[in-house]
């Protein structure tokens, strides 16, 4: 049920997908990897829709240096538990929702535990190697996961859902190097805000999703570019738990 | 075919039948750094390139 208060807040999108839409969003656990800049933008969003209960994991501390993007985080929050000050931040914004704030590095260990119960994952994290342990705790919980990642003025996004598209590792079969990349809080606002709608979409059944289609954000040209991708029946991370379509011809042996 | 390198450039090059790998190494390409896409679709590098085919780099990024 939706409370009074609830259908004045969201009087506006529910135009666009009703109160039953509404509903399913205040019933939807979302599991967010990371309250750095894309995961703010992701967090903001998601909180705003009235999606029901956030939990929020990141092991960091406020640093002077991430207050261009990390739009969570003020400059009273220097030093604090990054987890802590979204969850301040967003209840701030929303205090129907629930939000669960976990100050922990997310492990193999511990992934399975951390997106328990959850219903999706939002990927706001800042290296390939956490990237595809979402993408493998998405994949054996059957839980779908919106990929975002920035590099200064370009960005990229999709969205996997487990057995019906290219997974994470389909798509980028192995991790670029690391480095320090620039980061600009606009670049994490686009990325962010397509990966929340993707989101937004799933739930409420509205929509044409990113499946198998990575976008691509070029900021600095102000050019979106779109292309397509397909599972790879040879995957280490997908192939084994969902094998490929028995009507495509390449996998009747 | 037609090469649209990672910073939008573009390029012709006679590679017909070349796999993807040995045309990224040629042009000096990490193979780790990028993404393929032939005529729009995302391939393996060890698929190949006609003569026809526009061959699009992308450097796709990492951070969050």
């Amino acid at each position: 049920m939706l409370s009074d208060a609830e259908r004045t807040r969201y009087s506006r999108q529910i135009l666009l997908f009703g109160e039953e839409g509404q509903k399913r969003l205040k019933k939807t656990v979302v599991f967010l990897a990371g309250a750095g800049g894309l995961g703010s933008a992701m967090a903001f969003y998601l909180a705003a829709a009235g999606f029901g209960r956030i939990r929020i994991v990141d092991c960091d501390q406020v640093d002077l240096s991430n207050l261009n993007r990390q739009i969570l985080h003020g400059v009273s929050d220097l030093n604090r538990d990054k987890a802590l000050s979204a969850h301040d931040a967003l209840m701030g914004l929303n205090s129907e929702i629930e939000v669960d704030a976990l100050v922990e590095t997310m492990t193999e260990e511990n992934i399975d535990r951390l997106v328990q119960g959850c219903d999706i994952i939002m990927d706001g994290m800042d290296s390939f190697a956490a990237r595809y342990m979402l993408n493998r705790a998405a994949l054996k919980s059957r839980i779908p996961l919106f990929h975002g990642a920035i590099s200064g003025y370009n960005g990229q996004a999709t969205t996997v859902v487990p057995a019906r598209t290219a997974c994470l590792r389909c798509i980028f079969p192995r991790a670029p190097p690391t480095s320090v990349f620039p980061a600009l809080g606009s670049t994490c606002g686009v990325i962010g805000s397509i990966a929340v709608t993707e989101a937004v979409k799933y739930v409420t059944g509205t929509g044409r999703l990113l499946e198998n289609r990575l976008v691509l954000w070029d900021g600095k040209n102000a050019c979106l570019d779109e292309l397509a991708c397909e599972r790879n029946p040879l995957c280490p991370d997908c192939s084994s738990l969902y094998p490929s379509d028995p009507s495509d011809k390449r996998s009747d042996g | 075919m037609l090469i649209v390198m990672p910073d939008g450039s573009r390029r012709m090059m006679e590679a017909e039948g070349s796999r993807i790998e040995d045309i990224l190494n040629s042009l000096g390409i990490n193979p780790v750094e990028v993404i393929v896409a032939i005529n729009g679709r995302i391939v393996s590098e060890e698929e190949t390139a006609g003569e026809s085919d526009e061959l699009k780099i992308v450097r796709f990024v990492h951070g969050g």
